[in-house]
């Protein structure tokens, strides 16, 4: 299989999710998603509209949250990786660990949404934090779109 | 805002439902509705399944939509409840509406997970990982759709 998608959709799934480790991509890609990283963090911090004291209690906060998404974006690429590597000659085995995983990384992607957004309504009011949740929505949807574009389907 | 316009995708977009009106709809959401009508057709045409195949997945698949219609109809119901609050939504409002759209999203990952299970034993692993992707690719056109015509909270 073409590997390319492999790093395009890498790249795409780790856009929301920080910089990744450098022996991942290449030094062009990892600027290039460190300047993706920093403008989500601005349209996500120009998007909330907080006040300055606001500000000195999120933020620290939402950088543990991306920190914790960079885990899942790893883990991501793990699953790219396998996913091209059996994507040829795919057996029942690989297929089902595939969708195992994938299970697994949904679960762990709505649990720490969850769990951040407690941490957010400590800080913040109810109000923000739908808006943020909102607007982390509407940020993962289009990278996952992408990001689903480029993966082939795995052949029938 | 747009709830109007919402409401009806979201009853467009939603198997199961009757005569859903097409007036006010735009051309993309009348494009959008057809493409939803279709999605069996998408499956059958995407998984290439086989007469015993088909016989063991077409009923799980119409268990399970019928499932996900519940949950898209508390979601309507939530999104119409932030409608007739936005002007004035509450801190206690906006936790309640935040923690339902948390349980909604928890039980459809729930329901999508243990149908995907199901037709992982049913059909190939390898057919049930096609499909979980075709199904996802058509959830993330759902919801971009939804997401941008729901404004965000004051």
């Amino acid at each position: 299989m073409n590997k390319t998608f492999v790093a395009l959709a890498t790249l795409t799934a780790c856009a929301v999710a920080g910089p990744l480790a450098a022996q991942s991509i290449n030094a062009e890609d990892q600027a290039l998603l460190s300047q993706i990283q920093t403008d989500k963090r601005a349209i996500v911090l120009k998007g909330l509209q907080l006040t300055d004291s606001e500000s000195a209690a999120f933020i620290p906060i939402y950088d543990e949250y991306e920190a914790e998404r960079k885990q899942l974006a790893d883990r991501t690429i793990a699953l790219l990786d396998k996913f091209a590597a059996n994507y040829d000659s795919m057996t029942d085995d690989a297929a089902r660990g595939i969708l195992k995983d994938w299970v697994s990384l949904e679960d762990s992607r709505l649990d720490l949404t969850k769990k951040y957004a407690k941490r957010f309504e400590k800080v913040l009011s109810a109000p923000k934090v739908l808006r943020f949740v909102q607007i982390e929505n509407k940020l993962d949807t289009a990278v996952e779109m992408e990001a689903v574009r480029i993966v082939p389907l795995a052949k029938p | 805002m747009k709830f109007l316009a919402l409401a009806l995708i979201l009853a467009a977009t939603t198997p199961f439902v009757a005569g859903a009106q097409e007036t006010g709809l735009t051309d993309e959401q009348i494009l959008l509705k057809r493409v939803m009508e279709d999605k069996r057709s998408v499956y059958a045409a995407s998984l290439a399944l086989s007469d015993p195949e088909s016989r063991a997945f077409w009923p799980i698949y119409d268990e399970y939509e019928a499932k996900v219609k519940t949950l898209d109809d508390r979601f309507l119901n939530l999104v119409n409840h932030f409608a007739a609050e936005y002007d004035t939504l509450s801190d206690a409002e906006a936790a309640d509406m935040l923690k339902e759209k948390m349980d909604i999203e928890k039980e459809r990952m729930a329901l999508k997970q243990s149908y995907t299970r199901r037709i992982a034993k049913a059909i190939p692993p390898k057919k049930a990982l096609r499909y979980a992707q075709v199904e996802t690719r058509i959830e993330n056109i759902v919801r971009r759709d939804v997401y941008s015509l729901i404004p965000l909270a004051h």
